[in-house]
């Protein structure tokens, strides 16, 4: 039944047909108008993205050095593999890895930023080396150098230097906002920390350009890291490794500065640790080995860690006994190896007794029952005046982190705290740096400075200079006076030469002999956790001091033996090398 | 004033040229001579090979094409079932290729196809729009379309059903029992969800949004798409496009070759591929309109259609408008079956042509 009407109407469906190829090619038109035209801006920036990467280069620290101009912190070149997730199958690439270093490696795949693992670090140039050569092979993978801190001779200044460690995610919340990146490097203790802003640099970057499979294809431009400042110490390199030594294998603290300017010339906590380790990334159980030692290496000693003060608290009373006039330094005194009180017997820590002995001589001697004596004729609420008056439980000023101040009992704290009467007993354990009374090595080492330059207080301070990328000097710190403490100079003249008996006659006799003059002043810690600390403080010369020193050394034992041999070692290799 | 047939026959073989300049530009073998592993040296050869069918059909008379069409059905129907049997697979474990990978006779269906249509609608012109025609042709066209499908390859099934649709559009049946046929269709491609395979499912989400995936499902759609943004009004320039050079574009050499084009010579490229893939269909549909014989106009108004379907389908992929099916670019993706299927059929459009205008000078003479 062919007819015209289908035959008709089969020329006009070829007719629509080609409209519908008309219709077909605007569309398509338009479309391709749309997209390469009127959005291809935004196409052609995508475009950009997909080739371009942007890797970020950590920052570089600034150096650290001691005053003479040793390096004590630098960074320096350490080499790691990152893979470019994506760009081909990391199974594959780690296999490929073993065969060509030829062993078997874990490898640590963290995740550093969005799209790009490390896979090892810390490699040996030899690897290195190897993988560029088997480059072609190993799509998505690359070299990257990065800083690593080293510190010289790591132990000797851990507690003063720090540690940097890297910025974890939980940390990123808040530094985020400050412009650090994840696993960026900070200062988490000491010089490094406190510093941080002074000592981290800016941050460098690498644009390449990548193929699909995430190969390098050519690197657009470089901005390499850099850092801006570095700092020099007032800290004397050398002594600060011969006061190390000198404690030898004892745990302790050893200060020496300069009371004139506040400078501090060595600052040693022992035991230490080794912030090597943290710059190649502790592991979890390094870390956990070095939280759970009994003896806290991590604890900055001199700064964070409290002890009774012993003696050494005596010069304080003798200061204030003097000054209030409860006391003349003709007076003399007689100790029988005991005081009595009420139905109490308040031991001498000389059973037998001193005898009858002058004041001066009661400083050499340490003699308890006298300074029980004074304790009682001045009474706590006085010893407390003359304790504020020489910073004692007050911020210390120093320019490190964490700096913690002790603890000054008084009646008022014991009633509204412990419930109880303050009672005389509790006086005469004050006297002698006992009982509830608690230091900080920094502030028994800042009562030394303040008798030697007889009241006046510096600022303590480890920061000497600032220097510029060129070694420029940009910033000094200069001595900045904290307070003064006026006392009638005959007060300080007293007990100065006390403390020089202390060292020609009196408890001191281990550095007896010395050819300088020094005050010094001994004092024992009872530890209820075993033997007693040991203390040694002082200064020299005596008439003009440039060098205050404090030693503590952790359960030394009975008397103050064991510090001041720590001392004389020191004292005498200051006066060989340093002079006075 | 110029023939229309060196009009076809440059439209022809420009879109010949862009094609192979295309290959050329995104053949990772470029820098190592044009060996006949090269990409574009194959395609050259395509070409020759090609050129000589286009001259062979354009100097002989096609008639007995028509004549043994069935013949053409059956055997690309068991060549068809060969692959699903002995097939070679590709890399997204489709089979769809003999020979060790150098025929796909997925390609050559269509072609039979077209013939058996034309002849088969022809042969029984009489029953032109009538449903017993429309069923016992939806029967002969279902079955290479299934085992196209099974390989899988929607694409190239689509191709055929479209094809089907086309013939019967072309072939007079009423636009009421086609668009019953549509809304039919239509009601049923929800269905087809369910026995889509997964790659095929997530390609269809990536259509509907490609940027919600950019770099798992949606990344051909995405990276074509700046392929051909970055190309801007006139381009990056020839072998400087970043997308294709750095090998973000996938399947540069064949499904994604209009963005690669596009990149490198931008909107303007575009439009001169563009305005040549119309020009060929308007030339066809045109010749369409004035053979006498019923068979042939159907053939050549299908051969239209087939290459309009797969330009569209294609370019509207390239530009994010349709869905990603494997359908090659007439004449210009890399692929020898694909180049010699259509520059075949070209070379029987352009002897049409040629004896359309011998019949219409004779007319006046």
């Amino acid at each position: 039944m062919w007819n015209e009407r289908i035959e008709e109407r089969i020329h006009q469906r070829v007719a629509a047909a080609l409209w519908i190829g008309i219709a077909l090619f605007v569309v398509l038109s338009a479309r391709l108008w749309y997209l390469s035209v009127l959005r291809g801006e935004w196409f052609r920036e995508r475009s950009e993205r997909n080739r371009v990467r942007v890797v970020f280069l950590e920052t570089l620290r600034g150096n650290i050095y001691d005053r003479r101009g040793v390096c004590l912190a630098e960074d320096i070149p350490r080499f790691r593999l990152v893979f470019l997730v994506g760009s081909s199958d990391e199974k594959l690439v780690m296999k490929r890895i073993r065969e060509i270093l030829r062993r078997d490696i874990v490898f640590s795949l963290r995740e550093r930023a969005p799209g790009e693992l490390v896979l090892l670090e810390d490699l040996p140039l030899e690897d290195v080396v190897r993988i560029e050569e088997n480059s072609e092979h190993l799509p998505g993978v690359l070299v990257e150098v990065y800083p690593a801190r080293k510190y010289r001779d790591g132990e000797v200044a851990a507690s003063l230097l720090g540690y940097v460690g890297r910025v974890g995610p939980e940390e990123l919340k808040v530094l985020g906002k400050m412009g650090y990146r994840n696993e960026d490097r900070i200062g988490k203790s000491g010089v490094e920390s406190f510093y941080e802003s002074l000592l981290r640099g800016e941050e460098g970057y690498r644009r390449v350009e990548v193929d699909a499979l995430g190969r390098v294809v050519q690197v657009l431009d470089f901005q390499s890291p850099r850092f801006r400042y570095s700092l020099q110490l007032t800290l004397d390199w050398e002594l600060q490794r011969t006061c190390y030594e000198a404690l030898g294998r004892r745990n302790g603290v050893v200060l020496v500065g300069d009371p004139a300017t506040g400078e501090i010339l060595a600052f040693v906590s022992k035991p230490s640790f080794d912030p090597n380790l943290f710059s190649r990334g502790l592991s979890l159980k390094e870390w956990l080995d070095l939280l759970e030692q009994k003896s806290n290496p991590l604890l900055a000693r001199p700064t964070q860690a409290l002890y009774p003060p012993g003696s050494l608290f005596k010069i304080l009373i003798a200061l204030a006994a003097l000054e209030e006039q409860v006391v003349t330094s003709r007076e003399s005194f007689f100790c029988p190896g005991y005081l009595e009180y009420g139905n109490w017997k308040y031991l001498c820590w000389k059973r037998g007794g001193h005898g009858r002995v002058t004041f001066e001589e009661a400083i050499a001697e340490s003699c308890n029952v006298v300074f029980y004596t004074l304790g009682l004729r001045l009474g706590p609420e006085r010893i407390a005046r003359y304790a504020r008056m020489f910073g004692l439980g007050q911020d210390a000023h120093l320019d490190l982190p964490g700096v913690k101040t002790g603890f000054f009992p008084t009646p008022e704290w014991k009633r509204e705290v412990l419930k109880e009467a303050w009672y005389p007993g509790d006086t005469m354990n004050l006297s002698i740096g006992q009982g509830y009374l608690l230091v900080t090595p920094l502030e028994m080492y800042l009562l030394l400075c303040t008798v030697a330059n007889r009241g006046k207080v510096y600022d303590p301070h480890v920061l000497w200079r600032v220097l510029d990328e060129n070694g420029k000097v940009v910033k000094e710190v200069k001595p900045s006076l904290r307070r003064t403490v006026a006392l009638r100079p005959q007060t300080w003249d007293t007990v100065i030469r006390g403390m020089e008996k202390v060292v020609t006659q009196g408890t001191g006799f281990n550095c007896r002999g010395l050819p300088v003059k020094l005050a010094a002043k001994t004092g024992t810690a009872q530890n209820p956790h075993g033997k007693e600390h040991s203390w040694f403080g002082g200064f020299f010369p005596s008439d003009r001091p440039k060098f205050v020193f404090l030693v503590l050394v952790e359960h030394g034992g009975d008397g103050s033996g064991e510090a001041a041999l720590v001392a004389r070692k020191v004292i005498e290799w200051i006066l060989q090398n340093r002079g006075v | 004033m110029m023939r229309r047939e060196h009009f076809f026959v440059l439209v022809t073989l420009c879109l010949c040229i862009l094609g192979v300049v295309a290959v050329y530009s995104v053949d990772p073998l470029r820098d190592e001579g044009f060996g006949p592993k090269s990409f574009f040296g194959r395609q050259v050869l395509w070409n020759a090979v090609g050129w000589a069918l286009f001259l062979l059909f354009r100097f002989s008379d096609f008639q007995w094409l028509f004549r043994r069409s069935w013949l053409w059905y059956l055997f690309s129907v068991l060549s068809l079932g060969a692959v699903l049997v002995f097939g070679e697979s590709d890399e997204t474990g489709a089979k769809r290729w003999l020979f060790s990978r150098s025929v796909q006779p997925s390609e050559f269906a269509k072609l039979a196809l077209l013939f058996f249509l034309s002849s088969y609608l022809s042969t029984n012109r009489d029953e032109l729009d009538f449903w017993s025609l429309l069923v016992k042709s939806a029967f002969f066209v279902a079955v290479p379309t299934l085992l196209v499908f099974l390989q899988p390859d929607l694409g190239t099934a689509l191709v055929l059903g479209v094809l089907w649709f086309g013939a019967l559009f072309i072939g007079g049946w009423h636009k009421r029992k086609l668009g019953l046929l549509l809304g039919l269709f239509a009601g049923l491609s929800p269905l087809s969800w369910f026995i889509m395979k997964d790659y095929q499912r997530k390609r269809i989400l990536a259509f509907l949004n490609p940027w919600k995936d950019p770099l798992g499902s949606g990344y051909n759609v995405v990276q074509s798409q700046i392929a051909i943004g970055s190309g801007g009004f006139l381009g990056q320039g020839w072998l400087s496009g970043k997308q294709t050079q750095l090998r973000f574009l996938p399947a540069r050499y064949t499904d994604f070759i209009f963005a690669a084009f596009c990149e490198q010579f931008g909107f303007a490229g575009g439009m001169v591929l563009l305005t040549l893939f119309i020009l060929f269909f308007w030339i066809v549909l045109e010749v369409a309109q004035r053979v006498e014989n019923l068979e042939e106009r159907l053939f050549a108004a299908l051969f239209g259609i087939l290459f309009l379907f797969q330009v569209g389908i294609n370019v509207g992929m390239n530009l994010g408008i349709a869905p990603v099916t494997g359908i090659p670019l007439p004449f210009v993706s890399y692929g020898g079956s694909s180049l010699l299927v259509h520059l075949a059929g070209a070379g029987m459009i352009a002897r049409l042509i040629w004896r359309t205008e011998q019949e219409e000078r004779e007319r006046w003479i």
